[in-house]
Order: C-alpha cells, then sequence, then structure tokens
C-alpha cells in the first residue's frame, strides 16, 4: 500500500502540521515515510502545501506530480490539485471554506464543513485535526488510535491541555464519512 | 569533547526530522562543541537546533552579525581544540568565501553547511537549488583543494555529517555539506545509531614540535595552552607557521601539499552508490535531492525493459574521477539530471566523449520521476 497524497491551503491553517501529523503515525505504525513541505517566504496567508507519502516499500522520490489523495482548505488548491488526481483517487476539501467545488467524476469526492464546526467548538485551529479525521476515516492510510497517541509526541507538554479537543475535533471529521 | 551522557538519550532513537535537523543531530554525534552562525532561510533549522542542544553537550553556541564573522569565529575555535561548524545557505555562502580560503591556507579541520537555495544573490529564499556546486569547489582564490558532501536523504544527512567531521580531522581541511533546501526541508525517519557504532576521528596532536605546517603530508596540530609559541596566518609561510611571502620556493612547497593531500588521497575520500550499472547503454550521473527522482526514473524505465544504470555521487569534490570515467566508457550516453545549469553535466564532459545530456531543472522545484524519463526516452 501506498499513499500519494498532498495537503494544501493558505499558511497559518495547519495544512503543513496535518501532513507531518500522518507521516509521523505513518513512521509510529513501522511505515515508510516522506513529508516535503512547499511555501513561500510569508509567515500567515499565502499558498502552502505538503506532500505526504505513507508507503510499504522504500520511497524512491519524494518529489511526484499526481495523487491518490488531495486534501485542498482554499479555493486556489482546489483549483490547482483536482485535475493532478489520479482516476479513481479522492479529494477531501473544506467546504465551509470554498465556492466552486470540484467537478471530475471520476473521483471520490469528500466534502467536509471543517470550518464551521471549528467555529462550533470555539476554535479555529483545530480545522486540520477535523480534516485529518476525514481523511483517516476515508483512506485508513494510519490507525485513528495511533494519530491519538502521536499527538501527545507531537505537541509540545506546555498544549497537552488541547488534546482533548483535539480528539474530539478528529472524532467529528470521521463521523463525515460513511 | 562533548558530553555523551547527554547524546545517550537520543542514541537508538527513531525520529522523524528534517535534513537539517539530522544535519544537526549528526555534528552533535561526531563530537562538534563550537558553532558559529547567522541564521537564513533555508538552514535555519541547523542553527535553531545547535543554539537548543549545543549548551546540553557542554559545547556553545554563538550568533555572529554575519557570515563572514561566523567562519572567522569557527577557524579561531578550532585553533582553541574545538570541533567547530557553520551552516548557511547561497547568500551567506558567498561570504563566507574569504574565510574559507584562510581555512584551506591555515590548514585548520571545520565544517561548512550550505543549505542551497535559488541564486544568485537572495533569488528564492525558500525554495531548494544545487546551483553552488562550482562555488564550493573554486569560490576561494587560490589553487585548493576542497571536500564537499552531498547526502540525498534524511539518514544521509546524519550520517554523512558525522563523515564530514572525521575527514575535515583527517585531512585537516575544511569541509563543506553540501545539501540543498529541498533535502533540508523534507522529513524522514532517523534511526540514530547507538554511540558505540559512531566511529570519531581524533584531531593528531602534536606533543613537542611546532612544525606543524609542513614536515609530512598532514602535519599534526597543536593544543591551545600546549605552551607553544605558534604564528597561524594566511600568508605564505614556512613549516614553522612564519612568514615567508618572497620565496617562490616556501609558496610551492606549501601550496603543493596542501593541494596533495586531498588529491593524493582521493580514492579514500570518494563515496559514490551504483545501480545496474553491470549491464547497461544509458547512464544517469546525479547527486543530492535530483538523485531521488533519477533513481525512481531508473527503475521505471528498467520495468519498460530499457538498459538505464545510475551512478549517485556522494562525495562531489574531490570529483569520482575513476568511476566517471570507467562507466562512461560501458554506455553510448549520459544524463545529468542537477537543479542547476548544469554545473556538474560540465564536470562530467571532462570524463569522457560520449555525449552529455543536461537535464536541468531551476525554479525552486525538482524534477518528477516523469519529466526524467521522458527526456531519456526521447534522446535513447
Amino acid at each position: 500500500m501506498t499513499e500519494e497524497s498532498i495537503f494544501a491551503g493558505f499558511g497559518g491553517q495547519g495544512v503543513l502540521s496535518m501532513g507531518m501529523m500522518l507521516a509521523y503515525s505513518g513512521m509510529k505504525e513501522g511505515k515508510e515515510v516522506c513529508w516535503m513541505p512547499s511555501y513561500g517566504p510569508e509567515m500567515r496567508g499565502g499558498t502552502a502545501n505538503c506532500i505526504t507519502i505513507v508507503s510499504d516499500t522504500m520511497i524512491s522520490s519524494p518529489i511526484i506530480s499526481t495523487f491518490d489523495t488531495v486534501v485542498a482548505l482554499n479555493q486556489p488548491s482546489v483549483d490547482k490539485f483536482e485535475k493532478k488526481i489520479r482516476p479513481g483517487g479522492n479529494i477531501i476539501y473544506d467546504s465551509a471554506n470554498i465556492l466552486t467545488p470540484p467537478t471530475r467524476t471520476d473521483i471520490n469526492i469528500y466534502a467536509i464543513p471543517g470550518s464551521d464546526e471549528a467555529l462550533k467548538l470555539k476554535n479555529t485551529k483545530v480545522l486540520n485535526m477535523i480534516i485529518l479525521g476525514a481523511f483517516i476515516a476515508a483512506r485508513k492510510t494510519v490507525k485513528p488510535e495511533t494519530v491519538m497517541k502521536a499527538l501527545y509526541d507531537v505537541l509540545p507538554e506546555r498544549h497537552h491541555k488541547m488534546i482533548p479537543l483535539n480528539e474530539k475535533a478528529f472524532a467529528i471529521g470521521m463521523s463525515f464519512i460513511k | 569533547m562533548n558530553n555523551k551522557e547527554y547524546l545517550k538519550d537520543f542514541a537508538g532513537k527513531t525520529l522523524f526530522v528534517q535534513g537539517d535537523e539530522a544535519a544537526a543531530y549528526g555534528a552533535l554525534f561526531a563530537g562538534c562543541n563550537f558553532f558559529a552562525g547567522y541564521p537564513i532561510t533555508p538552514a535555519s533549522e541547523v542553527a535553531e537546533l545547535m543554539a537548543k542542544e549545543l549548551p546540553k553537550v557542554g559545547g556553545f553556541y554563538i550568533q555572529m552579525e554575519d557570515e563572514i564573522a561566523s567562519m572567522g569565529a569557527i577557524v579561531g575555535a578550532a585553533w582553541t581544540g574545538g570541533k567547530t561548524m557553520t551552516a548557511t545557505s547561497g547568500p551567506g555562502f558567498s561570504l563566507m568565501q574569504e574565510n574559507i580560503g584562510y581555512a584551506c591556507m591555515t590548514e585548520t579541520p571545520c565544517v561548512i553547511v550550505d543549505v542551497q537555495r535559488s541564486g544568485p544573490s537572495t533569488g528564492q529564499a525558500t525554495k531548494g537549488a544545487q546551483g553552488d556546486m562550482m562555488q564550493a569547489r573554486w569560490g576561494t582564490h587560490g589553487d585548493h583543494e576542497i571536500i564537499a558532501l552531498c547526502p540525498n536523504s534524511i539518514q544521509e544527512s546524519f550520517d554523512l555529517m558525522v563523515e564530514a567531521f572525521n575527514l575535515s580531522e583527517k585531512f585537516r581541511s575544511p569541509v563543506i555539506f553540501l545539501t540543498d533546501g529541498e533535502i533540508g526541508h523534507i522529513r524522514e525517519k532517523l534511526v540514530i545509531p547507538e554511540l558505540k557504532d559512531i566511529f570519531i576521528q581524533p584531531r593528531r596532536i602534536s606533543e613537542s614540535k611546532v612544525d606543524i605546517f609542513g614536515g609530512e603530508r598532514i602535519p599534526p596540530m597543536i593544543e591551545f595552552g600546549q605552551g607553544h609559541k605558534i604564528h597561524v596566518t594566511g600568508s605564505t609561510h614556512k613549516s614553522n607557521g612564519m612568514r615567508d611571502v618572497s620565496s617562490q620556493n616556501v609558496h610551492d612547497v606549501l601550496i603543493r601539499r596542501i593541494y596533495e593531500k586531498i588529491e593524493l588521497n582521493r580514492d579514500i575520500i570518494v563515496k559514490y552508490e551504483t545501480h545496474f550499472t553491470d549491464d547497461m547503454d544509458y547512464l544517469v550521473i546525479s547527486y543530492g535531492a535530483s538523485a531521488r527522482p533519477s533513481l525512481g526514473a531508473v527503475h521505471s524505465l528498467r520495468k519498460q525493459g530499457k538498459k538505464i544504470g545510475m551512478l549517485r555521487l556522494i562525495t562531489i569534490w574531490p570529483f569520482a574521477d575513476k568511476i566517471t570515467r570507467e562507466l562512461c566508457k560501458k554506455v553510448k550516453k549520459v544524463f545529468v539530471p542537477e537543479m542547476n545549469l548544469g554545473q556538474i553535466a560540465r564536470e562530467v564532459e571532462r570524463f569522457t566523449s560520449n555525449p552529455v545530456i543536461k537535464i536541468s531543472k531551476i525554479g525552486g522545484v525538482s524534477h518528477t520521476i516523469n519529466e526524467i524519463s521522458e527526456e531519456i526516452i526521447s534522446n535513447i
């Protein structure tokens, strides 16, 4: 099994962390992983994305031009990456943020109202965990428990009090995938 | 030498880190105890991790006013007995050239990390490139030999960093760790070896003799505080360190020795990796980040029945002359994918009369597997 995905959005939405959580969880499960960020010089705003590969076999190149799964948190990302999804692939997007949704008929389209749900949790920063929950439920790349455990490793201890909220957000994301 | 106790906590662990961080861990495990630098994208993570960890192993981190001073500081600290390093990217590497020459001339062991980004000048700060290959070789003036290493993965960023420190001690020479923004920022698995499995080249110290700039091809150094008076100068000097800038013979003896200590040990220094080279009609030569999609392309072309082999250069300078000449003889054409306009392709041309085809990509994005394989197919 190899999952070649790209997480894309505005800087500050947590797209890089989302990919990193997935790759780190993959590594915890003993898989081969590679995470490659791409971003501009801006601290916030601007566009950011990361290619994340999780595989059972050696990853020869981190640079890929078509994807199994695209996660898009803003309109430019849908516009740019929808056409780069392999037939039979997937797109997961934040439907609360995107006015022109993807239209391809040969891929699976998952519309997740991530930003709305994050607002309900009174913390827009958990948008990425909601979307990651949906990703894991749809793709089953790693076990949800592994991601939950990974939170303890990845977050510095002073932020551990935020873990319950992140767990909740993750569960909400998963619940959108039937 | 730094405090091993603290490092024990990391030994044997599996980390999920960037290439820059892996390089910094490599330096800590190689015994680095002094870092002077000026942060710059995409090399800042090296400085960041060193700032955090170096004091814990009993080392020193200094943020300098610029890259010229950073390079000066690591040369000075090396003469006080330190194992020293700095890290920068293209714009800072340009500033360091003067003092890299000083390190060559004074035969000072030190490691310079260049996480290459798109240039010239400020270029694209956050984008990777391989445009400093020739600057690493000839950036500083005058006849000199240099050692430069090019990792292509996170694990190799660690392993080669240990090697870089060892080579700098063994040959009493600055060593350039020539990585790029892509390998520097990718995150992959890093398995840190056990302490006993990491070989550390000790510094050769002379007990009594003060002839530390001659006598033998790679002379020993002396330790700060040993009681000798010694002159360390970038001007032409005799074997005891005293300046002599008018004698043709003194200059000839000094510079030829500095040149030969690396040139005549080329076979010991040069490292490379070959794939499918026993049975091939075409050869791909690549290194660093671009070696990843290159190898991917070679694998996919092999599946289509095309006889393609690959040579991955791990040591860039001194250049892997023998293997390049030998492998290029076996094939009809040579392809060199790299993230510049053909710097190493030009070097490869020196070793073969066969056509050398550049597969260049610039602008901060490296080749995809398809781009390389399509370029190869259209030329065979």
